[in-house]
């Protein structure tokens, strides 16, 4: 910068050249200092001071419990043996779709189920799996299996490599689509069998996909609060849900505090080399190029049959899970009493009309809210030039990428006294969905706008055009695909996240995943299967309510997007 | 006093890469006088298009300045130039149609909708598409999209025209034709536009006046007929018309020409020139020293070998029939490559490869520059 100063000795400030830019960026700024930056510093003081000087004291007393060991050790194996399953599912169901011969109504069934498990709560999969796989359990009665224990790792890495493969196979069937079909043909053509194309091209080729997929099934596993929760017991201790008990069952905050900095480390290191791998592409956005492309080559027939096998099991079981939870939400009492009955939805609607109406107003706040600041950061960080860009991106993808957990115990430790005082209130909730999701909502207006042409606003300056109105008549027009297809995904998310609000609920502000969680600690699985159902049934609705109002303003001046994202610490 | 349309002083433009600084646009001086037509010709990353986005007002020059009909618009937002940009990939607003993009500017000017339809309608019919209003820009072809763009400018009745590579995105019949209606439309509205391309043939036949650009620098600016007859650099030789540079040692000199040794023969006298960029008392050429002569590839003569004053002995490398005309790679006697390009008549001998072949330069067409 200092040779730039020295050609030009009035460098204007960036107030004067640019108001708009510099007020946004003030308010940008001031935001995240107080929403980010405020809640993770006030994370570090309780974790690293005790009496106003530094003190490793809290460190030591946290790590020379054995059980918290026990804990760092089960989050890291969980990850790793989470982000391998989920990735090989991912990758199986990925070239089911893009590579064999399935039948079309098949593929669309596939698709289709792999949604399933993204737009429901963080229970749902860990309920039916209990209901299934626990004591009483339906599927062990009918296989006549009798020593069995769903708690503990296993049925905790079961049900988290259900539901974050998802997002494997999202993130790989992107990369598989994109690969360049002509890329088989050539390989065939100079010989190569199928199973040295698939070796030497298919799987290389996919690395990047791969890679990306394990990094963020570590990140999703390691944040994972609510699974390990319901499913992991005493024998499986991890660190989020032991953080959580020590603040809500021990009231040790500074414990909580320190437990979660252990969960931060590893948490911050994916993110980077996440951000390493990818470089400054963005995995959210694939535009589909629909010009002439060739099929691509088959795979060899018996890992056609492998992959296929494999896909329809995968499929069953979730769909009986799935059939599982809407039958027990209609029975007496599982298992045991199998009455039909409409009491547990009667109970939902009588004793949680207020969790209901909560969640849709918080989530709906959030999705404009978020919308609106991911719209202003993203088109700030794609167009413009400024000072501290790099850090100015690096900061608004932190909440993002720090755990739920974390983010939670920091927002009460920072908003619980003055001069913020926040707790109990509904603008924490707010802020803490909006600062963690909005960047799914971020990384698809800059995906978009990579794929606008700036001449197009050029244009409209140099037609006498204000660079509001250039904004407001072009710009925004031109990514509102992005942007509803940000809304969607934020409103998801703030739909069925539990890991940060957990600790932000109150008696005034209650949110429909709390009511969830404390009908499964209260062992009333059909309540929780009820309130499961009402919250799939409105994600849903709301989800093909946004992907109506995306194909509308899709019209025929933009090119098909396809927008895919990835799914973080729910 | 007549205003100049626009005028350049010292306008220079340096860009950081990383620890490097680049000259993009080194001290440009020019003026342009009112419905003049204007190209900026260079090889890509000479600092043309970023000259003409210095004008526009899409960058800030670093230094220098910039005066558009008289005012000093040097640090003037673009949207407050009143000029008219038409772009490499036209830019044309995909969510609007056809009249929406033509009366875009009109609206942001705040004129009342009455007074721009017809306005519009005016401009898509002096482009020639009339009743395409309604169409959006997905559904025209390059060549109409390219049409819209410019009917999109001069509905505003610019200060400036500025057009950046305008026709690079089309086929090359449609290039030709729309060569002469840019300049037709240009002409009748009598409207100063400066046009950027790095298609010589494009630069000669629509410009009145021409500016070559390389690494930054201005290297020439003039007529068409002045910068192919009269280069002042051997880059503009090159560039314009791919002349032959071949370096000969002086014979001999007088005030206007020089006498060259030919490798292998006898002597070859053509114009000295004497570029702008020294001063009239440096002396450019020495006897003994090399001279570059200057000669393009369609003022050269291929005959039977034969010895003679001013003929150059050569061997034919390679000889390609291309119909009109037959491209000669020849070797001069310092292994000096030669392009011929000679017109071709029935009956003419067409000397194949190895061939001994003697070559006469037209005079008058040649002229040596400075080595």
């Amino acid at each position: 910068m200092h040779e730039t100063n020295a050609f030009r000795p009035t460098r204007k400030s960036l107030m004067k050249t640019d108001p708009a830019l510099f007020s946004a960026l003030v308010a940008v700024w001031l935001s995240f200092a107080i929403f980010i930056f405020l809640p993770v510093i006030r994370l570090l003081i309780t974790t690293f001071y005790v009496d106003g000087i530094f003190s490793l004291a809290n460190m030591r007393k946290v790590l020379g419990t054995s059980y918290n060991i026990k804990a760092l050790y089960g989050s890291l194996i969980l990850a790793t043996s989470v982000s391998i399953a989920g990735t090989f599912l991912g990758y199986i169901f990925a070239l089911a779709v893009t590579r064999t011969a399935l039948p079309r109504p098949l593929k669309v069934l596939l698709g289709a189920v792999t949604i399933l498990p993204l737009i429901s709560p963080p229970f749902t999969s860990s309920i039916s799996l209990t209901l299934a796989l626990g004591p009483n359990g339906m599927l062990l009665k009918a296989l006549g299996i009798g020593d069995f224990s769903i708690y503990g790792f296993l049925g905790t890495w079961i049900s988290e490599t259900l539901t974050y493969f998802p997002v494997a196979f999202m993130v790989i069937s992107a990369i598989l689509n994109t690969m360049s079909a002509t890329l088989d043909d050539a390989a065939l053509s100079l010989g190569a069998s199928r199973w040295r194309m698939f070796t030497t091209i298919t799987i290389p080729l996919s690395l990047p996909g791969i890679g990306n997929s394990i990094l963020l099934l570590f990140g999703a596993s390691l944040a994972d609060f609510a699974t390990p929760l319901i499913l992991g017991g005493h024998t499986f201790p991890v660190l989020p849900t032991e953080a959580y008990l020590m603040i809500t069952g021990m009231f040790d905050l500074r414990g909580g505090a320190t437990l979660s900095f252990l969960l931060l480390v590893p948490a911050l290191l994916v993110f980077f080399l996440q951000r390493m791998l990818l470089g400054n592409k963005s995995f959210v956005s694939v535009t589909g190029k629909n010009g002439a492309r060739t099929e691509f080559a088959k795979l060899p027939t018996a890992l056609s049959v492998f992959i296929c096998a494999v896909c329809l099991f995968i499929v069953a079981f979730i769909l009986y899970l799935y059939a599982i939870i809407l039958w027990g939400s209609f029975v007496k009492v599982w298992s045991v009493n199998n009455t039909f009955t409409l009491e547990h939805y009667a109970y939902v609607f009588k004793h949680g009309q207020k969790a209901i109406s909560d969640t849709l107003l918080i989530a709906f706040l959030s999705t404009v809210i978020g919308s609106v600041l991911a719209v202003v950061i993203g088109y700030v960080a794609q167009r413009k030039q400024f000072f501290g860009k790099r850090f100015f991106e690096f900061t608004s993808m932190l909440n993002y990428a720090l755990p739920g957990t974390v983010v939670g115990i920091a927002y009460i430790i920072a908003f619980n006294q003055k001069p913020i005082l926040l707790t109990g209130t509904l603008s924490i909730l707010v802020a803490a969905y909006v600062f963690r999701y909005y960047a799914t909502g971020i990384r698809s207006v800059i995906a978009s706008l990579e794929q606008i042409d700036p001449a197009l606003e050029e244009a409209s300056m140099s037609l006498g055009a204000s660079s509001v109105r250039t904004f407001t008549h072009v710009t925004i027009p031109l990514i509102i695909p992005a942007v509803l297809a940000g809304m969607r995904y934020l409103f998801i998310h703030c739909m069925t996240a539990i890991s940060a609000t957990i600790f932000l609920v109150s008696v005034r502000w209650t949110l429909l995943t709390t009511r969830i969680l404390e009908s499964m600690t209260e062992l009333q699985f059909s309540q929780a299967s009820a309130f499961s159902m009402v919250l799939i049934v409105i994600v849903f609705l709301a989800d093909a309510l946004m992907l109506y109002l995306l194909k509308v303003t899709t019209s025929k001046f933009h090119k098909p997007q396809e927008i895919s994202y990835e799914k973080v610490g729910a | 006093m007549k205003k100049s349309a626009l005028e350049l002083r010292e306008v220079t433009k340096i860009f950081q890469k990383g620890r490097e600084v680049v000259r993009a646009v080194d001290t440009v001086n020019l003026t342009v006088e009112q419905g003049e037509l204007v190209t900026f010709l260079g090889p890509s990353g000479c600092g043309k298009t970023t000259t003409l986005r210095m004008v526009a007002g899409f960058e800030l020059p670093t230094g220098g300045s910039i005066t558009i009909q008289g005012k000093d618009m040097t640090n003037t937002p673009v949207n407050k130039r009143e000029i008219g940009f038409v772009f490499q990939n036209y830019a044309l607003f995909p969510h609007m149609s056809v009249f929406n993009n033509v009366a875009y500017g009109l609206k942001s000017r705040g004129e009342k909708d009455a007074d721009i339809r017809p306005k519009v309608i005016e401009a898509l019919k002096l482009v020639g598409l009339q009743n395409t209003e309604n169409r959006y820009p997905s559904q025209l072809s390059g060549g109409e999209q390219q049409r819209v763009a410019l009917a999109r400018v001069i509905v505003m009745e610019p200060n400036l025209l500025l057009m950046d590579e305008p026709l690079s995105n089309l086929d090359a019949k449609l290039r030709l034709h729309m060569r002469t209606e840019i300049r037709k439309i240009q002409k009748k509205l009598g409207i100063t536009c400066l046009y950027v391309t790095h298609d010589q043939s494009e630069a000669l036949t629509m410009a009145d006046r021409i500016v070559v650009m390389n690494k930054g620098k201005v290297e020439q600016i003039g007529t068409p007929f002045e910068i192919y007859s009269n280069p002042q650099s051997l880059f503009v030789a090159d560039f314009i018309g791919h002349a032959n540079i071949v370096k000969l040692e002086v014979a001999s000199l007088s005030q206007e020409s020089i006498t060259a040794k030919i490798p292998g023969g006898t002597s070859f006298t053509a114009k000295a020139l004497k570029p702008d960029v020294y001063s009239a008392t440096e002396v450019l050429y020495h006897v003994g020293k090399s001279a570059a002569l200057i000669v393009r590839p369609e003022s050269i003569q291929v005959g039977a070998a034969q010895e003679g004053e001013g003929i150059f002995p050569a061997t034919v490398v390679s000889s390609i029939f291309v119909g009109s005309h037959i491209e000669y790679e020849l070797l001069l006697k310092n292994n000096a490559t030669i392009h011929a390009s000679v017109p071709f008549s029935t009956g003419m001998e067409i000397y194949g490869e190895e061939a001994s072949v003697s070559l006469t330069f037209d005079e008058q067409n040649s002229a040596f520059l400075p080595a």
